[in-house]
């Protein structure tokens, strides 16, 4: 009996160990799986100027969503034009984008690529919540639920010269 | 011994790598063509694992703000109705006592209460909500444990560990029980349920439950209906004068609760009453010749009305009117004078206001009222007065609360406060403040709090001539987790507990003569460890905790002579393991063990204090569901397997000696659940 609750201890603590080898960590990371096809429905609700050529999203910086949107771009289009994922490695490069993604740890190149691009036809969507206030055309959110949501600036947008489905403004928040 | 153990290591062991293996489907499913309505019920972090769904299911008690279990601004304990109904529990002691630092003594006359922490909380310190409604009767502030409550209709019990009173007041200054029992939507149809228990010597229990409902698009209807007869014990009561006699037939604890929820769009209603029939024989402090009746009565009701304004409802006014009718610790005084006659009926009218505004997503302010009238009438007909020298004594208490809550990319800011005014105590202020955020697999709570105790009416009537006032405590705490896989978590916290000028309980010169003064000091300081791991073959729960009252102020009635860092009847450490495990379609196997550590209590009229020696109570259930019948379950338990025989120590020294639990008892239950199939996919 004087024994047991140690004996307890080490069979609680080993079960722990054995649960914690056998597993790979992959908790808490983002899907981007999830925001490639609100990506994929944001291509279909925007509408741009020209619908000539290849459609070229440009991710910034380094994010598994990149990945995904090479899967996407293997079986399906917008619109009819063929999709084209590059990597935005400086503002510039954005101006080569129909879509530009930012990942979170990217938000800081909002501003610069907003410069860059000025009233190009560039949609800019933001990873991180609150940058569609900041200027982005859409910022993603999630809520406490950890459903994902998305803020829409109309008037960025506009000034972008990209329209936008009543669809897309009907489930979106609007900011702007 | 060891053998239970190695069997519940291998079948874990055994579980584990038979489910490792199952093949991956083949996925046809053309997710890019999904529409955005669809989208929208994605989740940022994909398809949880079980564990993530728990630890991120939304916990309401601590904040009155939606905030996932890792976030919530409170040490907490999420327990589901699933981890209910795999263990077996027989009632909210099974439940309760697996939760880090919590364990159960005994005050006098039968009742049993809860200690958290180290710290005797049985008398008003820990709040325990059933759907909103305080459980706590306002007379003495206590809520009786033991077959009381309904746990099958429970759906789900947030525990608040830490103090509660910035947001829900003077009985919550220790902990809150946040118990919430299954809605019309969680129980579309009919389920029934039985339960009998016999432990060695006598009956233990014959329990029938009903839980019901109906929901529609604007209308609900929940009821429940809990019916039961129990015992407390089988073994031998002995008191501190070596008077004895078996408590089977003399600790009767038979419940009846009834609990019917009424929604129509915004507007709810809920009427509940809730009856506890005991029969005790150990009196204060000497056993009686014969067996009394106590009876706990009460009648709940609420009406609510949650309105949302602005088109983009930012701003929701909630008022409420709650009314309750309560009859606590009833007796009546009989011919061979075994006992007093009491009988005191209080009501208490509550108002409440109060308005949440979400100034954005992210920042979110609650601001409210809440105003209480008490009255309290003594139907006895001896000639015992309330200190107003009448039979009928009324009190109110003004309340007015605050809390301002924002999100960051840094840091959850959590800062609240609440006041009240007292008609007869005066006031008392409580703020707090809190940090947490959450990291991918890391998160963290900084938590320091303020809570008060309020005096209750008895307190009020029966303290010395220098009055009572609310006792004031400040606790610090803080929790890190870690998630060390998609199926596992360890979350580790440390707290810190001081009370000033507690109210203290202590024997007049006749031990009948209850005195209450606020004296002295109290607290703890203390770690609790959890280890959770939940995959589709079931989830290991096992946690550790620990507590020293050393270098607290503490007043003598509380302390352990011989170890001050000890308090009495509360174990310093303690283990416990909670585990279910599925084998095959039907059938899964619940092990649950309590390491409790060495206790101290008084056992004889020497005034010296004994040790009761650790003990190890391990209890296994084992479920069928939909076994023969769909819907039907069927279950049989075994609960303190090693016939440990836990006693109920007296956390004060009141003249009470240990009071027995039940010896080793053997359970079937049988559920039968008539769903309705839900509409649509």
């Amino acid at each position: 009996m004087k024994h047991l609750g140690k004996y307890i201890l080490m069979s609680a603590v080993l079960v722990a160990l054995m649960a914690g080898k056998a597993e790979k960590a992959y908790s808490q990371d983002m899907d981007y799986k999830a925001y490639t096809l609100f990506l994929y429905n944001f291509m279909k609700y925007v509408e741009w100027p020209s619908t000539e050529g290849d459609f070229v999203i440009g991710v910034v910086g380094d994010s598994p969503v990149k990945k995904e949107l090479q899967e996407l771009a293997k079986t399906k289009k917008a619109k009819g034009r063929p999709i084209v994922v590059i990597s935005v490695a400086n503002p510039g490069d954005a101006l080569l984008c129909n879509m530009v993604y930012i990942p979170t740890a990217k938000s800081a190149e909002l501003k610069p690529i907003m410069e860059k691009v000025k009233s190009k036809s560039v949609l800019i969507v933001a990873e991180r919540e609150g940058l569609a206030k900041k200027g982005a055309g859409i910022s993603f959110v999630v809520d406490d639920d950890d459903a994902i949501k998305f803020d829409i600036n109309k008037s960025a947008l506009e000034s972008h010269s990209l329209k936008v489905a009543s669809m897309l403004v009907k489930l979106g928040f609007i900011v702007g | 011994m060891k053998s239970l153990f190695s069997i519940v290591f291998l079948l874990l062991l055994f579980v584990r790598s038979s489910l490792a293996q199952l093949p991956a489907q083949k996925d046809t499913f053309d997710y890019y063509e999904m529409s955005l309505e669809q989208l929208l019920n994605l989740k940022a972090h994909g398809v949880p694992s079980e564990l993530e769904e728990l630890i991120n299911s939304l916990i309401l008690a601590a904040s009155k703000r939606p905030l996932t279990a890792r976030e919530s601004p409170g040490i907490v304990t999420l327990i589901t109705d699933e981890e209910i109904r795999n263990s077996g529990a027989r009632d909210l002691i099974d439940i309760l006592r697996l939760v880090p630092g919590m364990d159960f003594g005994v005050d006098v006359e039968g009742a049993v209460g809860l200690g958290t922490r180290g710290l005797w909380a049985h008398e008003g310190k820990i709040l325990v909500l059933v759907d909103g409604q305080e459980m706590n009767e306002p007379l003495f502030g206590i809520t009786p444990f033991g077959n009381h409550f309904a746990i099958d209709q429970v759906k789900k019990i947030e525990v608040i560990r830490g103090p509660g009173s910035a947001i829900y007041g003077g009985f919550a200054e220790y902990g809150v029980i946040n118990i919430i029992t299954k809605s019309a939507a969680d129980l579309p149809g009919v389920s029934l349920s039985a339960t009998v228990g016999q432990m060695e010597n006598a009956m233990g229990r014959r329990n029938f439950n009903l839980s019901a409902g109906k929901k529609t698009e604007n209308f609900q209807f929940s009821l429940g209906a809990f019916l039961g007869q129990g015992q407390r014990s089988d073994q031998e009561y002995k008191d501190l004068y070596g008077h004895s006699y078996p408590m089977a037939d003399n600790s009767s604890l038979d419940p009846t609760h009834l609990n019917v929820g009424l929604a129509y769009k915004a507007l709810s209603a809920r009427w509940m009453m809730d009856l506890l029939q005991t029969t005790v024989r150990d009196g204060y402090d000497s056993a009686k010749a014969a067996a009394y009746p106590i009876d706990y009565t009460s009648h709940f009701a609420e009406i609510k009305y949650a309105a949302e304004i602005g088109e983009k409802k930012k701003l929701t006014v909630t008022p409420k009117f709650n009314v309750k009718s309560q009859v606590p610790w009833e007796t009546e005084w009989d011919r061979d004078s075994i006992t007093e006659d009491y009988s005191k009926k209080v009501q208490r009218y509550t108002g409440n206001l109060t308005a949440s505004y979400n100034l954005t997503r992210k920042i979110n302010f609650i601001a409210g009222a809440e105003v209480y009238w008490d009255k309290a009438m003594d139907n006895s007909n001896d000639s015992s007065y309330f200190s107003n020298g009448e039979k009928e004594v009324r009190y109110s208490n003004q309340a007015y609360f605050l809390q301002g809550l924002a999100k960051t990319n840094i840091v959850n800011f959590i800062l609240g406060a609440r006041y009240d005014n007292h008609s007869n105590y005066g006031s008392a202020f409580v703020p707090r403040v809190g940090f947490t955020k959450k990291f991918k697999k890391f998160h963290f709570k900084a938590l320091y709090s303020n809570a008060f105790r309020a005096p209750t009416i008895e307190n009020i009537n029966l303290a010395d001539s220098t009055g009572i006032k609310p006792e004031l405590t400040g606790v610090l705490e803080f929790e890190a987790g870690y998630q060390l896989t998609r199926k596992s978590l360890v979350t580790a916290n440390v707290f810190d507990i001081t009370t000033t000028d507690p109210i203290v309980y202590f024997v007049g010169d006749s031990l009948h003569l209850d005195n209450y003064k606020n004296f002295g000091g109290g607290g703890t300081r203390g770690i609790e460890l959890e280890y959770r791991m939940r995959d589709k073959w079931g989830y290991v729960i096992a946690n550790y905790s620990f507590y020293t009252a050393q270098n607290k102020e503490m007043i003598g009635d509380y302390m352990v002579d011989d170890d001050p860092s000890m308090l009495l009847a509360f174990p310093k450490h303690k283990i416990n393991l909670n585990a279910s495990i599925k084998v095959g379609k039907y059938f899964s196997i619940g092990p649950s063990v309590s390491w409790i550590g060495e206790r101290y209590g008084y056992t004889e009229n020497d005034s010296v204090q004994e040790k009761l020696d650790p003990l190890l109570l391990g209890n296994i259930f084992i479920n069928a569901s939909n076994f023969g019948a769909k819907g039907l379950s069927v279950g049989i338990g075994c609960y303190d397997v090693l016939d440990s025989k836990y006693k109920f120590i007296q956390p004060y020294n009141g003249g009470h000696a240990p009071l027995p639990g039940p010896s080793r008892e053997f359970l079937v239950k049988i559920v039968y659940e008539v769903k309705k199939a839900k509409k649509g996919k």
